[in-house]
């Protein structure tokens, strides 16, 4: 009976903390794929994949980096098992503009399209740092890279991003 | 010493950075101080649009139980069949569980975006307006000063996320307008402390800080400052910031 109502408990734990993180692994997930059914699918299993091994999060605040390496793993598990199809950048936009320009928020669908334009090298830092709120340190060791490098990509991906959305970029640094 | 060229490439790199040094730089160089504005300003949009809109949760979280579980990793029609009965299992679980508590949900969510403590600076008429507009609602001049705004998805609807700028220190308000609570309850979760107050017929704040402390007594000051100061519709008595 304990057992039991521990068990609900848990459950209960578990899906309150996937409800919290959901909308941010989601567009993780999204700006990494460039499509929101693929973003779906790969939060949807990767919640399975975290549910199964829930035993090896010891520690609840640590969370999220915990899923999101789950999500970047089952992202690259899906781009193994099946040969994506390529897209244009400019299609995918006028394709997705309904969905990513929020009522009258058209300067946010022309950052967005800018978004999309970024090689992915820059857009995942940058997407881990700007909506995940990822320390420098934290994506240096989620990416395998070294400080230096992800500061590196992250001043490059904001600088074309600034330049690709018609900002004066002429006080720009040269790196 | 730092130099201009140095400093940029920092601030570019992490805008929110506090490194005392690229701090003892802006405030002795006017053109960096101004160039670190321009790119916090673009970093508001930036985070704005990498904030797409997400669809709820609720209804197709993929868990039910470990067994249930497995049988997703089968073939397809059984994993359709898996998914259907796991789907049935969690929605009957959410319908029999109670929902997370909105305070919880609410501190998760302020976990999730810590930029927003970060600015201190007052937000411009032009910054406030369109995140206050999404919620028809509008403030008046006895609310404190904003300092962050953000339209942000929670529990599958978008919400204002407000910062202000109190006598102690910055102070989260979340305009739960979906969210209705029958009366005012306190929390006091993973270090913030906060309160939720209902709004009749326009759901219900919450008002969170995490400042060490902060007394309840504090925060319902702050929060009853705020949810006077909220003009709802489109009333002419509206004092734009």
């Amino acid at each position: 009976m304990m057992d039991r109502v521990r068990a609900k408990q848990g459950r209960a734990r578990f899906q309150a903390l996937c409800l919290a993180l959901r909308p941010d692994l989601l567009r993780f997930a999204f700006w990494l794929c460039h499509d929101h059914a693929l973003a779906e699918d790969v939060v949807q299993e990767s919640m399975l994949r975290a549910w199964k091994a829930q035993d090896s999060l010891e520690d609840e605040k640590a969370a999220k980096p915990w899923f999101v390496t789950i999500v970047r793993r089952e992202l690259a598990r899906t781009f193994e098992r099946k040969r994506l199809n390529t897209v244009n950048i400019d299609d995918l936009v006028e394709l997705e503009d309904s969905s990513l320009a929020a009522g009258d928020q058209t300067d946010l669908a022309e950052m967005r399209a800018a978004i999309f334009k970024l090689p992915e090298e820059y857009r995942e830092p940058l997407v881990m740092q700007s909506l995940l709120g990822y320390s420098t340190a934290e994506i240096a060791s989620e990416l395998n890279l070294s400080q230096s490098a992800v500061l590196s990509r992250l001043f490059r991906a904001r600088h074309q991003l600034r330049a690709l959305c018609g900002e004066d970029t002429i006080g720009d640094p040269k790196e | 010493m730092m130099y201009h060229e140095q400093y940029r490439l920092a601030v570019l790199a992490n805008p929110l950075g506090n490194d005392p040094e690229l701090e003892a730089h802006r405030a002795q160089c006017e053109e960096c101080r101004a160039f670190t504005d321009r790119v916090l300003a673009f970093e508001r949009r930036l985070v704005s649009a990498l904030k797409v809109t997400t669809p709820s949760g609720a209804k197709i979280l993929p868990f039910g139980n470990r067994t249930a579980v497995r049988h997703a990793k089968g073939g397809r029609w059984l994993a359709l069949a898996a998914s259907a009965t796991i789907a049935f299992v969690v929605a009957a679980g959410i319908w029999l569980t109670p929902r997370s508590s909105l305070a919880a949900d609410v501190v998760a969510h302020m976990a999730g975006e810590p930029a927003a403590w970060k600015r201190h600076a007052a937000l411009s008429a032009g910054e406030l307006a369109p995140v206050l507009k999404r919620a028809n609602m509008t403030l008046d001049p006895k609310a404190p000063s904003v300092s962050y705004a953000n339209s942000c998805d929670f529990r599958g609807q978008i919400v204002p996320h407000l910062v202000v700028q109190s006598p102690r220190g910055p102070v989260t308000v979340m305009v739960l307008i979906h969210e209705s609570v029958s009366k005012a309850s306190q929390f006091d979760e993973q270090g913030y402390r906060g309160t939720i107050l209902p709004i009749p017929q326009h759901g219900s704040i919450a008002v969170l800080m995490k400042e060490p402390g902060t007394t309840a007594a504090e925060i319902d000051a702050i929060a009853a400052q705020v949810r006077s100061a909220i003009v709802w519709g489109s009333s002419r008595s509206v004092i734009e910031r």
